[in-house]
């Protein structure tokens, strides 16, 4: 039996799921102590499915306590940046497009150093251990625990990150140490970004895996539990008290993959239609595919693997302009219950269309009655154009494909959309993030810039597969059960005619641990 | 004199990418480095070719190689000074003005930079008006302007200097030492009199990518809602006409590398039905624009796309299935209207079975 939590802003969701079966389902505020509000989620799902704590296998929680923190500038570590380029570099050093805020509050401890590699794979400079010395020696000094440290093209080549993460163990065996080739991918701006946030998050993370951990061991659940990260696979307890920063995304792709093993569909759209904003996403082969884009993370420019989502500004509580003609992107958001005119307000939200044209019944009916046909005619195509045209511009080619919809605002939809080749509701929907980190497996990445004139394509994606195989390992899979989920090849510009960026993917399932 | 400094920067690069048709990859690694050295040195002094003396040294200076490098290989503070004053070394000569290969892309803000740290002034103008990938291209050798001296420098200080007997072996042996010198380089090349630069030189794209990039920026809305102002943009200067050319969204874009460029098509299809789709003929820039056969637009006029939604430039490869875009096409200097200069940048200067057709020419 697995149970998947989901502990969002506002919600903290749990299912107990048996193979893809649903055994009992909860939704509950969540609460200021992440302890107390799993444990309380433990006892609402295990006791609705009758279950002992020996019955349960696995527990998997999507959390997004290290989001907030970045957007809240809250819980982070003063923390040093060690970029390794030098003489290259020194245009642009690190942090110096951050707001001001969260560079004030990890202190600008910023060191650029000697180091790093071109594109061929030479060095840029050959590392330099006084200087390395003296770098760490400042650091300690200055009582910093948590450290970044990028090196150029160190995707394609880490030797200089890992000496120097050995060289600072060597001499502050308790350093919190990310090194960025093990989180982001090729432009060293965005990676070096994603590792200092991962850094300063160290000490949270430390404390909320520490906190479910205790959360388990008072309902006496002794199996393993993981963390769900932004891509859709998961991540051992372990692993994410090192990488917090890879959950940056996971609440939009836990929704997504709960979307697909809902409706048993693993290539459709999902819309997820909330109070304010749908969010429109695309599952591929069972995953969310994901942004080519920079994301955007508290203000800060990343290059993580986050799931392609586009937001529109509709949802149940948008306001709808007198004539129908205009819906959002304003909302009355959670007042909803109270501002709209079901609930006795005087704003005219969607919620009220759908009511008005009788397809719900919430709240007192009576008072929309005064609005016109056209009207809720209008407001009600606009609605739909709307959700029609995000869809249209997110599926992946002009073919119709299945749409599932989740989310509280799913009552919108109720007309034919042009772009859908049918619209599936499936049940459970609400819990649709908790059930998608119950189902998460384990995956691996691994990202290089080979070029075919030197090593045969078949060799370079056997042997790329081979480390993202090995990397899953890492993470909690069984070797035997890894598959390869995407094969991504970008062409290089001006260089070698032959010369590809290969991103490599592999998801497999857990390993079955033998408790001792 | 005009300036530039360091706020007009986020313009400037919007729009050169707007003028850069598709090409000059992602402009923020150049935005961020030339903003920070405006900050540090001050603002960068424009010089309008009209204003040059007809005996200043003038170089034309900037990066060519690899954008991808430039991801991880981040710029030096440096190196463009440095082969400025390498080449002044080299050539036994004070420069007098720097003058940009092109207006798109990281190229359009490297000249500026060294004219604020070597307190010289920028040329407001270029030599392409937009961006083309090869140095045979430019206005300058196009009005017999030799490339070499070329003092090529890269991130180490290591430098190379070329002597090449035409524009064409230049190219050839510039694009082999930007690889062996790491992937990206910074070449000061073109010298030339002030005469010949406020003859050769596409006037006045600096300051007008500028308030282009302005326009867009400001706006942020549909592209709709400013087109008029966008065109009328456009009037008194050196490009002809602009035509909305299309508008519909991305079907299909596909690339591959053919000799050291990205080669390949993209389609739009029209949200009008009756209209067949367009294709747009790539190589690194947006070459040649069809609707079903007919072609309705061609290098070297600009065929340049926006997003229609938030009026922000689109380059070729951040193109993708679905985005809704608005493609226009505009009038190229009349520097590029020559025989010398369409044997060099015409349809079939890029390997394409078809004549240049002038824009204001199509239907």
């Amino acid at each position: 039996m697995k149970i998947g939590i989901d502990v969002g802003g506002t919600h903290t969701d749990a299912v107990v799921l048996s193979g893809t079966e649903i055994l009992a389902s909860h939704k509950a505020l969540t609460s200021a102590d992440v302890k107390e509000g799993i444990v309380k989620a433990l006892d609402a799902v295990m006791s609705s499915a009758s279950l002992k704590p020996s019955d349960v296998s696995s527990v998997m929680i999507g959390t997004t306590h290290f989001t907030n923190a970045v957007i809240e500038r809250k819980h982070l570590s003063p923390t040093a940046i060690i970029r390794a380029c030098l003489p290259t570099g020194t245009g642009i050093p690190p942090q110096y497009d951050w707001p001001e805020d969260i560079a004030n509050l990890l202190g600008n401890h910023i060191y650029s150093i000697k180091g790093g590699h071109t594109f061929s794979g030479d060095e840029i400079h050959a590392l330099d251990d006084g200087e390395i010395h003296s770098v760490i020696k400042d650091i300690a000094q200055k009582g910093i625990e948590s450290i970044a440290i990028a090196a150029a093209f160190s995707p394609m080549n880490p030797v200089h990150e890992v000496y120097l993460a050995n060289k600072i163990r060597a001499e502050m065996p308790s350093a919190n140490i990310t090194l960025s080739h093990e989180i982001g991918r090729l432009g060293i701006l965005e990676r070096e970004n994603a590792a200092l946030l991962n850094a300063a998050l160290g000490t949270l993370a430390d404390a909320v895996v520490s906190s479910m951990k205790q959360a388990l061991l008072e309902r006496q659940i002794d199996c393993p539990f993981y963390v769900s990260q932004n891509d859709g696979t998961l991540m051992s307890a372990d692993y994410i008290a090192r990488y917090p920063a890879l959950t940056f995304a996971s609440g939009p792709t836990n929704s997504l993959r709960g979307a697909a093993m809902l409706s048993k569909i693993s290539d459709a759209i999902v819309v997820d239609i909330g109070g304010t904003t749908s969010d429109v996403g695309v599952l591929a082969n069972g995953f969310p595919r994901e942004s080519n884009s920079f994301i955007d993370v508290g203000g800060i420019r990343t290059n993580f693997r986050m799931p392609d989502i586009m937001a529109i500004g509709v949802g149940g509580g948008s306001l709808v302009s007198a004539d129908g003609k205009s819906v959002g992107p304003k909302s009355v958001g959670h007042r909803l219950v109270t501002e709209s005119l079901v609930f006795g307000g005087n704003q005219i939200t969607a919620t009220d269309i759908v009511v008005a044209a009788g397809l719900e019944t919430i709240g007192d009916t009576q008072k929309t009655s005064h609005l016109k046909p056209e009207m809720i005619k209008a407001a009600n195509d606009e609605i739909h154009r709307k959700i029609d045209d995000a869809i249209d511009r997110m599926r992946p080619s002009d073919d119709p494909v299945p749409v599932i919809l989740v989310g509280g605002g799913s009552i919108l939809v109720s007309q034919k959309l042009n772009s859908a080749s049918k619209i599936i509701c499936p049940e459970h929907a609400g819990v649709a993030n908790a059930i998608g980190a119950a189902i998460a497996q384990v995956g691996g990445e691994v990202e290089s810039i080979v070029s075919y004139s030197k090593i045969k394509r078949e060799d370079a994606i056997a042997q790329i597969t081979q480390e993202a195989k090995a990397k899953a390992v890492l993470a909690g899979a069984d070797g035997n059960f890894v598959r390869v989920l995407d094969v991504e090849e970008t062409p290089m510009s001006y260089m070698d005619d032959n010369a590809v960026r290969l991103r490599i993917k592999v998801v497999g399932e857990l390993k079955k641990l033998v408790k001792s | 004199m005009k300036q530039i400094s360091a706020e007009d920067i986020k313009d400037l690069c919007c729009g050169a990418a707007f003028l850069a048709t598709g090409g000059g990859g992602d402009p923020y690694v150049s935005q961020l480095a030339a903003e920070r050295l405006l900050e540090k040195h001050g603002p960068a002094n424009l010089m309008a070719p009209e204003e040059i003396p007809d005996d200043f040294n003038v170089v034309s200076i900037g990066m060519v190689g690899a954008p991808t490098v430039t991801l991880e290989q981040l710029p030096t503070e440096d190196e463009a000074v440095k082969a400025f004053d390498a080449y002044e070394h080299q050539t036994g000569r004070k420069i007098d003005a720097v003058i940009p290969f092109e207006v798109g892309g990281g190229n359009s803000t490297i000249p500026l930079t060294v004219a604020a740290m070597r307190g010289v002034p920028c040329i407001d103008g270029d030599g392409m008006g937009r961006a083309l990938p090869e140095a045979q291209m430019m206005t300058f050798p196009i009005h017999g302007v030799k490339p070499t001296p070329a003092v090529l420098m890269d991130a180490w200080g290591n430098s190379a200097v070329l002597h090449s007997n035409d524009p064409l072996t230049f190219e050839k042996h510039i694009r082999a030492m930007a690889v062996a010198m790491g992937g990206m380089i910074c070449s000061a090349e073109h010298g030339m009199t002030g005469k010949q630069a406020s003859e050769a030189a596409v006037p006045k794209t600096i300051s007008f990518a500028t308030r282009l990039g302005r326009l867009l920026r400001n706006h942020n809305g549909s592209i709709d809602a400013i087109e008029l102002e966008l065109i009328s943009l456009f009037d008194n200067t050196q490009y002809g006409v602009v035509k909305r050319l299309y508008t519909g969204k991305v079907l299909d874009s596909e690339r591959k590398i053919i000799g050291g460029y990205d080669v390949g098509s993209a389609t739009l299809q029209s949200f009008d039905d009756n209209l067949e789709p367009m294709t747009l003929l790539i190589k690194n820039e947006y070459l040649v624009a069809q609707v079903g056969k007919q072609v309705v637009a061609s290098v070297p006029d600009l065929i340049c796309m926006v997003e229609q939604e938030t009026s922000r430039p689109l380059n070729a490869e951040r193109m993708r299935y679905g985005q809704r875009v608005a493609v226009f096409g505009i009038g190229c200097t009349h520097h590029y209207r020559t025989e010398a200069a369409l044997k060099v940048a015409s349809p079939r200067a890029f390997g394409f079975d078809m004549d240049y057709v002038a824009l204001e020419d199509i239907r």
